[in-house]
């Protein structure tokens, strides 16, 4: 049986997640891989929450927000483009694939945006295999 | 030619004893005598004759910017700075921890401090490699010149140009040495959370007992805490008592920021700290 990855999602109410729901609604095919979460902004993100994920045994999250300047609260996704851009940094620099962790902007409109990604994700991360560096083996 | 140790020592007795007897601040913190000349410790002068019991050589290597927030705001304190501790001293007063009218920095120029661990001078290889406070009130004693100028980021390259599995053995290795002490974060000028993350127990954040996992969970985000604002004093790694170099990516850390928002932490006053800040122009390239 060929690697089916478990990839995490965390998506912004406003955009993300309502790109998600406009790709089911026009009946987009994208992979069953990835588990979405809903939060009400990309600045809501807790930088732990991807470290527990890749230790729960998450093998890639996606991070799904708003473009720059059209957040709901104005600023959120600023500010989580910045914490982000450390998060990924510090994955880097700790031994884990950077790769297994992306940011993505897309807006409530782009659904074929949102199956594009999710699938070119999916990929990517099936490429790399089973990530078992941070994974908490029971 | 840099003052010795014993001069700038008379001098910092001289300034506190001054301080407290006009009653221009109610504590002084300074050095103070350990159970060695090796082993000094952090001092807390209150009263004019509590000056003659401070100390200040080689080896007062404490950053005493960790214990300003221990104050009720309003307080007036004297503090002791080298030059990291100067920097944590801006980084304070930029989170609004501490007022600067309520300061009074004693500016301690200082080279050649060494690890009371293991002898060694402290430089660029493990502190941001100042040696003059960047921020005080009265310079006790001259200015250091004439130092090398090493960028204290050059100690990385050498991991950074390992390749990812190594690197995750390597710090795997590390972390797996932690017993949770906490030393780290009781050293750090910027760790006042209260509760830690780690404290707390809903949401639990990560494991508490010393096991590979929770390790892990606990050292990447006390970086990630101190994104931006470490100010590579390496108190953190001297403290450490199984000697894991967590300077090393305190010092990753604050590259990638420096790099990224062209802003270093703990040098000016006016700045804001990286993170809860933002520019709207802030180029999409750093998440990839």
């Amino acid at each position: 049986m060929s690697f089916e990855p478990k990839i995490l999602g965390i998506a912004c109410n406003w955009c993300t997640y309502t790109g998600a729901d406009l790709a089911g609604t026009t009946r987009l095919q994208y992979p069953q891989n990835l588990r979405v979460v809903r939060v009400m902004c990309s600045s809501r993100i807790n930088p732990s929450f991807i470290f527990r994920a890749f230790q729960l045994g998450a093998d890639g999250v996606l991070v799904g927000g708003c473009h720059p300047g059209d957040c709901h609260y104005n600023t959120g996704n600023l500010y989580a483009r910045r914490r982000l851009a450390v998060t990924k940094k510090i994955l880097e620099f700790s031994g884990i694939e950077p790769e297994r962790f992306r940011v993505e902007w897309i807006s409530a409109s782009e659904g074929n945006r949102y199956a594009e990604v999710v699938t070119e994700f999916t990929e990517q991360v099936k490429q790399l295999g089973p990530q078992t560096k941070f994974k908490i083996s029971r | 030619m840099a003052s010795s140790f014993k001069q700038i020592e008379d001098k910092l007795k001289t300034e506190a004893k001054k301080l407290l007897k006009t009653g221009q601040v109610s504590v002084v913190l300074a050095y103070g005598k350990g159970y060695d000349d090796n082993h000094p410790m952090p001092y807390i002068a209150k009263l004019p004759s509590d000056a003659d019991n401070i100390v200040f050589n080689e080896y007062c290597t404490h950053n005493l910017a960790r214990y300003l927030v221990r104050y009720p705001k309003g307080t007036k304190i004297a503090v002791a700075v080298k030059a990291a501790d100067s920097r944590a001293v801006i980084q304070l007063i930029q989170e609004e921890k501490v007022k600067r009218e309520d300061l009074i920095l004693l500016g301690l120029p200082a080279y050649g401090m060494k690890n009371s661990k293991t002898g060694e001078i402290i430089d660029s290889q493990t502190t941001c490699g100042l040696y003059n406070p960047v921020l005080y009130d009265t310079l006790l004693g001259e200015e250091v010149h004439g130092q090398p100028v090493v960028s204290p980021y050059d100690v990385l390259a050498q991991y950074e140009a390992m390749d990812k599995d190594a690197r995750f053995e390597f710090w795997k290795k590390e972390f797996d040495k932690c017993i949770r002490c906490y030393a780290c974060r009781k050293a750090c000028p910027m760790c006042y959370c209260d509760p830690c993350f780690i404290d707390q127990n809903n949401p639990r954040w990560g494991e508490k007992s010393p096991q590979s996992h929770g390790n892990l969970m606990y050292h990447l985000t006390r970086f990630h805490h101190l994104a931006g604002r470490c100010i590579d004093c390496g108190e953190c790694s001297r403290a450490c008592p199984v000697d894991i170099p967590l300077y090393l990516f305190h010092k990753k850390v604050a590259k990638e920021c420096e790099e990224m928002f062209g802003q270093a932490s703990g040098m000016r006053i006016d700045d804001k700290p990286v993170l809860v800040n933002f520019r709207v122009d802030d180029s999409d390239k750093i998440l990839e």
